[in-house]
């Protein structure tokens, strides 16, 4: 019992002193740098920074002719990309024209309302635009005609942050495009 | 009998005790060589407060203005008031002057503009009443910024011995009326330029983990591209076109790959593609959209939302594309994960109360902490060292970018009122 009271004194003062002598070392020598080593300087550095990128886009010119505002834009339910039935009449007269004028082609673009987040929001408008596609392919538009892309949120029909605003976004967009697709 | 076994126990404690002495005691050698200062692992109970002198010389006040709000915005500083200290800036240190006003490090500057800026600075540890280090920083006039933030690099490298962050940089999005542009500025928002890219609507660039490249998705002229802008090249370049919504995603550790979502084929669905060999790798198969892929830092994790389950919600898998495993569960909407560079976080957007918010989760998905409460809070991405995260916010209106510390606190705008700015990428150096 003796023994081992001595010997955890002894394990106690080590430990001890492992710790006190943590508190005094310094952050980088063990030892106090001498005034004449700390008038040595490094090196000076000199700070500099890469000339900036600067590139300017050349947006090429678009070869179709767009005709934007033939038909009026369909609209969406909340979070939904189902065709609603006030939908259909529009789709009639969009189908109508494409049979009839063979030469044109409909670009369907997919929209969404600004609420959630920019990425999944582009897929809800392809769902939307390609919904869009689908039952004006049932209505006898061949699919070759029929370009689709989706905007998210991006570009809005109007910008108030209200329920009416809103539901106008929830949109397909019809474009018509004359010219080689 | 009963005396025998109470020995027996009293043996029995002292081993366990001398054990864990011996376990602390080992523990401590590892930091026994360096005086802990900031222990920036542990939660910050207290702040060091520290002293940054006006320097003596031209612009003055200009540089120590800078290393204030770098050294106070990370919450590991309390930097004192100016109006409280003794000695004048051009009046060698000395320990009571400082010591008598609580501080335990001041920082201490001479600056002279011959054409160049030449400026020498001292960092002291007023407790042991010495130098910790002396450094003479040049530059021209126009860089003065940098020279400060690098500065201040070098006092949070003495004293808590991580990387600093004050000379990194945010990349963000600003929509105009009718086309949208790349904009660089520094984390705090200053120093701003446009670099000349721009689309019809342009999304959320990615950047290289060498700083050096930036991925970006453009729709111009009616199609979804991907783009590569080279900053050593300074060149533009179309990395990926295709039919259908083509958005980028980070790129691997290996600047040659990246990953990307596509709707080229029906719904949306994550891609790997190779620049060099144009190899395009579909991952998902999902009949959901499956979007947002983000990579961890090691690149072997693949975190990415899908509304496969019905809801969208925040999922991880391989980079191969298995052990594919849902880790968000409480709430109908997670979006936009970006994963800390540090690995053990990520950061995501949450819809809390019909708005976004951001929260910040274990890889798999545990211990999820909300941060923002105030508008709608979208596109978070950390700094470097996993303790920022930027992100955008319309909660003073517009969109605009933030940045907050990654556990919430500090939040500010960087970029100013009045102009609609989004999708911030914090850069990896």
């Amino acid at each position: 019992m003796k023994n081992l009271f001595v010997a955890v004194t002894v394990m106690l003062a080590l430990s001890l002193s492992g710790c006190a002598k943590k508190q005094v070392a310094g952050p980088t020598e063990m030892q106090q740098p001498t005034a004449a080593e700390q008038q040595v300087k490094k090196a000076p550095e000199k700070i500099t920074e890469e000339k900036v990128a600067k590139v300017e886009t050349k947006e090429l010119p678009s070869k179709v002719e767009e005709i934007s505002g033939m038909f009026e834009d369909i609209l969406f339910d909340f979070d939904r990309y189902d065709i609603r039935e006030d939908a259909k009449p529009v789709l009639k007269k969009v189908s109508d024209h494409l049979i009839k004028n063979t030469a044109q082609g409909i670009l369907i673009e997919g929209h969404c309302d600004e609420r959630g987040t920019s990425e999944y929001n582009l897929g809800l408008g392809d769902r939307r635009a390609k919904a869009t596609r689908d039952y004006l392919v049932s209505l006898g538009v061949p699919s070759s005609r029929i370009e689709m892309i989706s905007y998210g949120k991006e570009k809005p029909f109007c910008n108030e942050h209200t329920e009416e605003c809103w539901a106008k976004n929830r949109r397909s967009h019809f474009v018509i495009m004359k010219g080689k697709m | 009998m009963k005396k025998r076994s109470a020995l027996q126990g009293t043996k029995c404690r002292v081993v366990v005790f001398l054990f864990s002495l011996l376990s602390v005691h080992f523990s401590s050698f590892s930091d026994l060589d360096a005086k802990v200062y900031i222990d920036i692992n542990s939660p910050a109970f207290r702040k060091l407060p520290i002293a940054v002198s006006d320097f003596s010389g031209t612009f003055g006040r200009d540089i120590p203005e800078v290393i204030i709000d770098d050294l106070d915005f990370t919450g590991l500083f309390l930097c004192l008031d100016r109006s409280a200290f003794i000695e004048a800036p051009s009046n060698p240190f000395q320990q009571r002057n400082w010591s008598a006003i609580g501080a335990e490090a001041v920082v201490k500057g001479m600056v002279r503009n011959d054409r160049n800026l030449v400026v020498v600075v001292s960092l002291y540890d007023v407790i042991e009443g010495r130098e910790l280090f002396r450094k003479e920083y040049q530059s021209e006039p126009s860089l003065l910024r940098p020279l400060a933030h690098t500065i201040a690099n070098d006092i949070y490298m003495q004293l808590t011995g991580q990387k600093g962050i004050f000379r990194t940089r945010i990349a963000y999005v600003v929509r105009k009326s009718g086309s949208d542009e790349l904009m660089m500025g520094d984390w705090d928002g200053m120093r701003t330029y446009r670099m000349g890219v721009k689309g019809r609507v342009m999304l959320g660039p990615r950047w290289a983990k060498d700083g050096s490249k930036l991925l970006y998705s453009s729709e111009r002229n009616r199609q979804w591209g991907i783009y590569l802008l080279d900053f050593g090249k300074m060149s533009e370049r179309n990395v990926f076109i295709s039919k259908g919504t083509n958005i980028a995603g980070d790129l691997f550790p290996n600047p040659d790959e990246f990953v990307m979502s596509s709707s080229k084929e029906g719904n949306q669905n994550i891609y790997t593609f190779k620049i060099s060999s144009s190899q395009l790798k579909r991952l998902t198969a999902s009949r959901g959209i499956d979007v947002t892929p983000s990579i961890s830092p090691d690149g072997s994790l693949i975190a990415f939302v899908s509304d496969r389950d019905g809801s969208p919600q925040i999922f991880t898998m391989s980079r191969e594309g298995f052990d594919t495993k849902r880790i968000t569960f409480s709430g109908s909407y997670n979006t936009s994960p970006a994963w800390s560079p540090k690995g053990d976080r990520i950061a995501f957007s949450g819809r809390v109360g019909g708005k976004n918010q951001i929260f910040t989760m274990n890889p798999d998905g545990s211990l999820m902490t909300q941060l923002t409460d105030k508008g709608n809070n979208e596109d978070p991405s950390f700094s470097p060292d996993g303790r920022c995260i930027t992100f955008s916010s319309d909660r003073d209106g517009e969109k605009a970018v933030y940045i907050m510390r990654a556990n919430g606190e500090a939040q500010k705008r960087i970029t100013p009122k009045g102009i609609k700015a989004f999708a911030p990428r914090w850069s990896p150096n």
